[in-house]
C-alpha cells in the first residue's frame, strides 16, 4: 500500500519501496538506485542538522546538475528545510543577493564555484563537493562526499507537513531585482502529481534532465521522475551530438526543453531521419512559443517515431499552468492548450470580468500549486497573488489565485492562445529578466551614466537583450568603454543577461515625469 | 598561415575572454561544458566563430563534447580539419 503523497520524501518512500535497487538517476556513467537515494539523502539531512539547520531554514545548492544536487534537494526536504537551487550560472554578485535575500546560512556547492563567492555570502557551513575550496568561504567546511557516506542517523525525524516550505525558486519579474516564489510542499507534490498524469509517466520511464533544477520546469523532470518512481538521466551538455547520444545510449523516453533545444535537436535531422527515435515516448515544450517553422520540422522528423508532441505554459509563480494534448498538435504554435488537471484557469479583463471567448484578457491561475507567494516582499506578493474575483464574498477564506501579466485569449473550444505581455518583462531562452536587473549591472561598471534595457523579439530565443546607454566622461571613446563595459558584464553575470548591442547615446530621452523614457526609446530602437 | 593547435588554441582563447569569461584564461584541458562555463548557445556562436575564421565546416555528429569539452579538444578538431 502506497504511501499518501503530502510530502517529497512520502514520493521517495513510495519508490524506493517499490523498488529500492531501481535506477533513480543516472550522472554520465554512475548509476544511483532509489536505495541509494535514501541513504544518502538521509545521511546529508542528518550532517545538515549537525551544521545547525533549523526547521524552515534555507539551505543553497550552488552545483552544476549532478547527483549530489538531486541528493541535496531531498536532504534539505528530510532536514525540514527548504532548498534552494541556484543557478549554475550565477557569478559571485547575483549568489551573493540572493543569499542575503533568504539568508542562507548553509549552502552545498562545487569547489570551484565556491571559491570565488565574495566571503561574506555564507556565515553558516557549506558543505563543498572536490576540493576544499581555498578562498570565499568564512564558515566552517564539510566535505560533502564524507557527508553523503557517512550513514549517521538523524538527531531527530523532523515531521514535514503539505503546507511546510519546500523550496524558493528565483524567477524575474517586469521590474526590480529577482524574486524568491516560496513553494510549499503540497505545490511540489500537486505539480508532480499533475504533469505526471498528463505526460502519462511510469517506473519504465527515462526521463532526460536537459534544463537547469533551478528552473521550475527542469524541476518538475526530478518530481516527476521521484514521484513514478522512474529512471532520471541527467545531461549537463546540450550540443547537439550529445544530446543525440544521450537520447539514444539511454533509451529516453521523455524530453522536455525549452524552444532552444528543440534547434540544437534539429541539427541532427539527418541523423534522427535515418534512425528515427522510436523509443522516445514524447517531447514536452516550456518556456516560449516553438518558431512555426522548427514545430512543424518536429512534427514530421518526430512523426517518424510516433513520438508526442506536448506544449506546455507556466509561470513559476504556480509552477505549471496548462497544457496542450498532443493529439491537438495542429493548432497554431501560440495556442497554449488548456488548464493542467486539477486547476482553473481565467482569463479575466481590465473590470475584474471573465472575458468573452476571443477577447483579450489576463491570464489567471487558480488551483493548488499557487505558490505562497515572493519571500519577503509582500508588496509584490500583492499584486501577483490576488483574492479569487470570482469567488462569491459569502467564502471568508480568501484563496489567493495568479495574475500571471500575459495577455491570451481563449476560443469557443476553450483552447487558450497567448497573445504577449503589456509590461517590460525580458525572456530570453526561458529565463525572466527584468530591465532594471540589466540597467543595474551596466551602472555597475562605473563608465554608465544612465542606461536602459529592453527585449527585442528574437523567435530563436524569445527575446534579444539591447541596451541603450549613456556614458559617465571618463575621457575614453566609445568603443573602448563599450568592450569595457561588455567584460564587466560577461564577467558578473550570467549569459542570458549580456546584452546582444549596447548602443551609446549622448543623452537618453525622458518621460514627464523625468524618468528613462523606455517605451520610447524601445520603440525608437523596433523602427531603426 | 598554416593552422596548428597552437594557434587555434590561441584563437580560441581569445574569443573565449571576449565572449564568455569576461577577460580570464581558462586552463586548456579545463573541463568547458561539463562545469558550465560554455552554454550550448555559446557554442553554437563558437562554432559559426571557428568556421568563419578558419573556414572550416563542423559536422552534426561532430557536435558534441568530445570536440568541444576543452580549449585543447577545440583547437585539435579545427587542426585537424585544416590539415
Amino acid at each position: 500500500m502506497a504511501h499518501p503523497e503530502f510530502t517529497l520524501q512520502d514520493l521517495l518512500r513510495n519508490s524506493v519501496e517499490r523498488g529500492p535497487e531501481r535506477v533513480a538517476v543516472v550522472d554520465g556513467k554512475a548509476e544511483h538506485t532509489y536505495g541509494d537515494l535514501d541513504h544518502q539523502s538521509l545521511s546529508l539531512a542528518t550532517a545538515l542538522q549537525e551544521a545547525g539547520v533549523e526547521k524552515g531554514d534555507r539551505v543553497g545548492v550552488y552545483l552544476e546538475k549532478s547527483w549530489e544536487a538531486i541528493v541535496a534537494m531531498l536532504a534539505a526536504s528530510r532536514a525540514g528545510a527548504a532548498y534552494v537551487n541556484i543557478n549554475p550560472l550565477f557569478k559571485p554578485p547575483q549568489v551573493a543577493y540572493l543569499a542575503q535575500d533568504c539568508d542562507i546560512r548553509v549552502m552545498i556547492g562545487d569547489s570551484a564555484r565556491l571559491g570565488e563567492l565574495e566571503p561574506a555570502t555564507i556565515s553558516g557551513t557549506t558543505f563543498y563537493k572536490g576540493e576544499a575550496p581555498e578562498a570565499g568561504i568564512s564558515g566552517e567546511l564539510v566535505n560533502l562526499a564524507e557527508a553523503l557516506e557517512s550513514g549517521d542517523a538523524p538527531v531527530e525525524e523532523r515531521e514535514v507537513s503539505e503546507v511546510d516550505l519546500a523550496t524558493i525558486l528565483y524567477t524575474s519579474g517586469s521590474t526590480g531585482m529577482p524574486k524568491g516564489v516560496a513553494t510549499s510542499q503540497r505545490n511540489v507534490v500537486s505539480g508532480a502529481q499533475i504533469v505526471s498524469t498528463y505526460l502519462e509517466n511510469t517506473p519504465e520511464d527515462r526521463i532526460l534532465s536537459a534544463l537547469p533544477l533551478n528552473f521550475d520546469a527542469g524541476m518538475s523532470q526530478f518530481t516527476t521522475a521521484l514521484r513514478v518512481g522512474a529512471t532520471l538521466v541527467l545531461q549537463r551538455s546540450r550540443l547537439p551530438g550529445d544530446l543525440m547520444k544521450a537520447l539514444r545510449r539511454h533509451g529516453i523516453t521523455g524530453l522536455t526543453g525549452v524552444p532552444p533545444l528543440w534547434a540544437l535537436l534539429l541539427r541532427s535531422t539527418k541523423s534522427i531521419q535515418e534512425e528515427p527515435l522510436s523509443h522516445l515516448r514524447y517531447i514536452a515544450n516550456t518556456g516560449g512559443r516553438i518558431p512555426q517553422a522548427n514545430l512543424d520540422e518536429l512534427k514530421r522528423l518526430l512523426g517518424l517515431s510516433g513520438t508526442k508532441i506536448y506544449r506546455m505554459y507556466g509561470l513559476t509563480e504556480a509552477f505549471r499552468s496548462t497544457y496542450l494534448p498532443p493529439e491537438e498538435g495542429d493548432r497554431e504554435s501560440s495556442c497554449i492548450g488548456k488548464a493542467i488537471p486539477n486547476t482553473e484557469i481565467l482569463v479575466v479583463n481590465k473590470e475584474g470580468k471573465e472575458c468573452a471567448p476571443g477577447e483579450p484578457g489576463e491570464l489567471v491561475h487558480r488551483g493548488p500549486t499557487v505558490a505562497m507567494g515572493y519571500w519577503g516582499n509582500e508588496e509584490a506578493t500583492r499584486r501577483a497573488y490576488r483574492p479569487n474575483p470570482l469567488a462569491p464574498p459569502e467564502l471568508l477564506d480568501v484563496e489567493r489565485v495568479v495574475y500571471s501579466g500575459d495577455t491570451v485569449s481563449r476560443d469557443e473550444d476553450d483552447y487558450l492562445y497567448f497573445i504577449g505581455r503589456e509590461d517590460a518583462m525580458i525572456k530570453n531562452q526561458g529565463y525572466r529578466l527584468s530591465p532594471e536587473e540589466v540597467e543595474n549591472l551596466l551602472l555597475g561598471s562605473g563608465l554608465v551614466h544612465e542606461a536602459c534595457a529592453f527585449g527585442v523579439e528574437n523567435p530563436d530565443v524569445g527575446q534579444d537583450v539591447i541596451a541603450v546607454i549613456s556614458l559617465r566622461d571618463t575621457g575614453e571613446d566609445n568603443g573602448s568603454a563599450v568592450d569595457a563595459i561588455r567584460q564587466h558584464v560577461i564577467k558578473n553575470a550570467p549569459p542570458y543577461m549580456v546584452p546582444k548591442e549596447i548602443l551609446v547615446r549622448d543623452d537618453l530621452p525622458k518621460t514627464g515625469s523625468g524618468k528613462i523614457d523606455r517605451k520610447g526609446i524601445s520603440s525608437a530602437y523596433a523602427n531603426g | 598561415m598554416a593552422v596548428n593547435t597552437e594557434n587555434a588554441a590561441a584563437a580560441v582563447q581569445d574569443w573565449l575572454r571576449e565572449n564568455v569569461t569576461g577577460g580570464r584564461e581558462v586552463a586548456e584541458d579545463y573541463a568547458l561544458i561539463d562545469n558550465g562555463v560554455l552554454t550550448s548557445l555559446q557554442t553554437v556562436e563558437l562554432v559559426t566563430f571557428l568556421e568563419d575564421r578558419f573556414d572550416i565546416m563542423v559536422e552534426e555528429d561532430e557536435f558534441d563534447e568530445e570536440n568541444f569539452g576543452s580549449v585543447q579538444a577545440i583547437a585539435g578538431l579545427v587542426a585537424s580539419k585544416t590539415s
